[in-house]
């Protein structure tokens, strides 16, 4: 890394590449999936002058703690091979990766599906800044199961886990957020709002990991990610100010509330039941149970919705002095109208139990506001009215509402209707330019998806 | 203070930026303080600090270690941001933050901490010294055009 004119310093970080085989496979799926690479480094020095030039490579943390910070092993050392992990939490922690793997690749294509229709320049070159380091986090995950010997727990030779995960398509992938399309553009924003914030608690969790190596890679990716999350806050920001001085614009409050309640449940679903996760915290792999992180993830997302608020109330009130304008948004939050102003033309988080596919509140059919609805029919059409309407063609909300009849029929079990997964996409094939990488082959319908559970 | 807890600055840290800014200035300019801590955020969020008494952000301090400006070749960190609520002034707010930043310096290698301060700025001219600074061996130019 050059060290020169201004380049911020990272001493901590040590680069390890990933044996070429590997690395052209990932080179590879990125020319396939992400062909918006190659723009970055065209516009790095416009709109990141004098940042550290991105690289491809995993990062190592240097001087972490190389004892066990949580669990039945506190205060032992931590494993450096797998094979010095209790087999369940060697397990249990490959699943963790693998599942972390597909969810860094699965944003990239996703966010690929709406980059061209971008409408705002900086809002485009954030995204794929974003997608570039997505790439590396998938690329450090990899590094992860390529340069130790996983077969005490799986038969799965390396090679086979890097093509599986290289495979998933959007609908393939290990976590429902990251099997749904993006309707618009906006969704690569409320998107890295609300799931890269769920990342960031995942990747803050693991920091304490008793795999060394793993505990080893979260800093890193954690710098990243703290861009990720303002990739999305301050452009939701300027909607909201744009939307408080134009009734024109083209984002209005209603249609960037329905984006959050599109992604928020399922950002909530990322960290497994509610009533797990003491299982990765006593094994050592993670610091806090699923219902604690949740319920920080929740507090956090409420700050946020506070701080885009202020700014469309401030915009409202341009003529108002700072604390007249903090004192109007404290009297609409509680229901006041000021100056005209509701409370409801202000975002809020839908009620955690709204439109919930996986963990404690699972098909329960509770509406944004808390309430709770008996007749499944009213409650899709309450569902409906509350989410993003290019949303309700998908093949995703066909199989919820699919599935959210039959659970209020008792014509299937709620633990299948969890698992159930819309199968957007096989997992299988030829790579379209047959050259490199094989595909795995196909697996069985439903053989997807539904990872949620894996945090026990 | 005893509730007083310094921790790197978020995203969501900016429109509390923006409000001390203000109670300082008398301006409000969130675009300016969204493109300053961005900055600082997408190169290492880990340098630039906050302090938070009872979960409100009453101080912050950008700043990061870079080398080779100004032929001065050394890793160098530079303290570039900062602002205390005028509330929260007079109870160690900004030592805190200061101690923070330099922990921050020197595990990125830097053996020294630089800033500059207008000579019109008396008050932060003193809170500067007072942390240990004292003038460097440089000349600030600067040419009008």
């Amino acid at each position: 890394m050059p060290y020169a004119g201004g380049y911020p310093r990272h001493m901590s970080d040590e680069i390890r590449m990933l044996p070429r085989a590997y690395h052209e496979a990932v080179e590879h799926w990125q020319r396939h999936n992400f062909p918006e690479y190659p723009e970055l480094s065209k516009r790095w020095q416009q709109y990141f002058p004098k940042d550290q030039e991105f690289c491809l490579c995993a990062r190592i943390e240097k001087g972490m703690p190389t004892e066990i910070q949580v669990g039945d092993h506190v205060g032992q050392p931590k494993a450096i091979a797998p094979k010095e992990l209790d087999k369940e939490a060697a397990e249990q922690l490959l699943a963790i990766i693998r599942a972390q793997a597909s969810t860094e690749f699965g944003s990239i294509q996703q966010h690929h599906g709406t980059f061209d229709r971008a409408n705002d320049p900086q809002d485009q070159t954030w995204v794929l800044r974003v997608m570039a380091e997505e790439l590396r986090h998938g690329y450090q995950m990899i590094h992860l199961l390529t340069s130790a010997d996983w077969s005490s727990v799986t038969d799965t030779k390396p090679q086979d886990m890097v093509e599986e995960i290289l495979s998933m398509k959007t609908g393939s992938h290990v976590l429902a957020a990251f099997n749904l399309e993006y309707d618009s553009f906006g969704d690569s924003i409320v998107f890295a709002a609300f799931i890269d914030r769920v990342g960031k608690y995942q990747l803050t969790m693991q920091k304490v990991n008793a795999y060394a190596p793993m505990a080893a890679s979260m800093p890193p990716m954690l710098r990243e990610e703290a861009f990720h999350l303002a990739a999305g806050v301050i452009p939701m920001r300027r909607w909201m100010e744009a939307a408080a001085r134009d009734r024109n614009a083209t984002l209005d409050v209603p249609t960037i509330q329905k984006m959050v309640n599109k992604w928020f449940c399922r950002g909530l679903e990322m960290f497994g039941d509610e009533r797990g996760g003491q299982t990765n915290v006593k094994l050592g792999l993670k610091d806090m149970p699923n219902k604690e992180a949740q319920d920080k993830y929740i507090a956090e997302c409420e700050k946020m919705l506070d701080d885009i608020n202020i700014r469309y109330v401030r915009a409202k009130l341009a003529h108002r002095s700072r604390d007249e304008a903090d004192a109007a948004f404290e009297r609409i939050r509680k229901g006041d109208t000021v100056d005209g102003i509701r409370k409801d033309d202000l975002l809020r988080l839908p009620d955690r139990r709204f439109f919930r596919r996986r963990g404690e509140p699972a098909f329960q059919m509770v509406g944004v506001n808390g309430e709770q609805f008996t007749d499944v029919e009213e409650y899709i059409a309450h569902c409906l009215a509350h989410l993003p309407e290019a949303y309700h063609a998908s093949i995703d909300t066909k199989h919820w509402i699919e599935m959210q009849r039959k659970v209020a029929k008792g014509e299937i079990e709620l633990k299948a209707a969890i698992n159930s997964m819309p199968r957007l996409a096989r997992v299988g094939g030829a790579c379209p330019c047959s050259k490199s990488v094989r595909w795995v082959m196909d697996v069985p319908g439903g053989a997807t998806g539904g990872g949620e559970n894996l945090n026990p | 203070m005893a509730d007083l807890r310094i921790r790197s600055v978020t995203e969501l840290d900016i429109e509390a930026i923006c409000k001390i800014d203000e109670r300082i200035t008398g301006k409000y300019r969130p675009e300016v303080w969204d493109d300053r801590v961005i900055y600082y955020i997408r190169r290492d969020p880990d340098s630039s600090q906050v302090a938070e008494v009872g979960g409100k952000v009453v101080g912050f301090m950008l700043g990061e270690v870079r080398g080779g400006e100004f032929g001065l070749e050394e890793p160098t960190g530079w303290v570039e941001f900062f602002g205390v609520d005028p509330q929260a002034r007079e109870k160690g707010v900004g030592r805190s933050l200061i101690e923070a930043l330099f922990t921050g310096f020197k595990a990125r290698g830097a053996h020294v901490a630089r800033t500059m301060v207008a000579k019109t700025d008396t008050d932060i001219d003193a809170f500067i010294r007072a942390m240990g600074f004292a003038p460097a061996a440089v000349t600030a130019f600067e040419k009008r055009l």
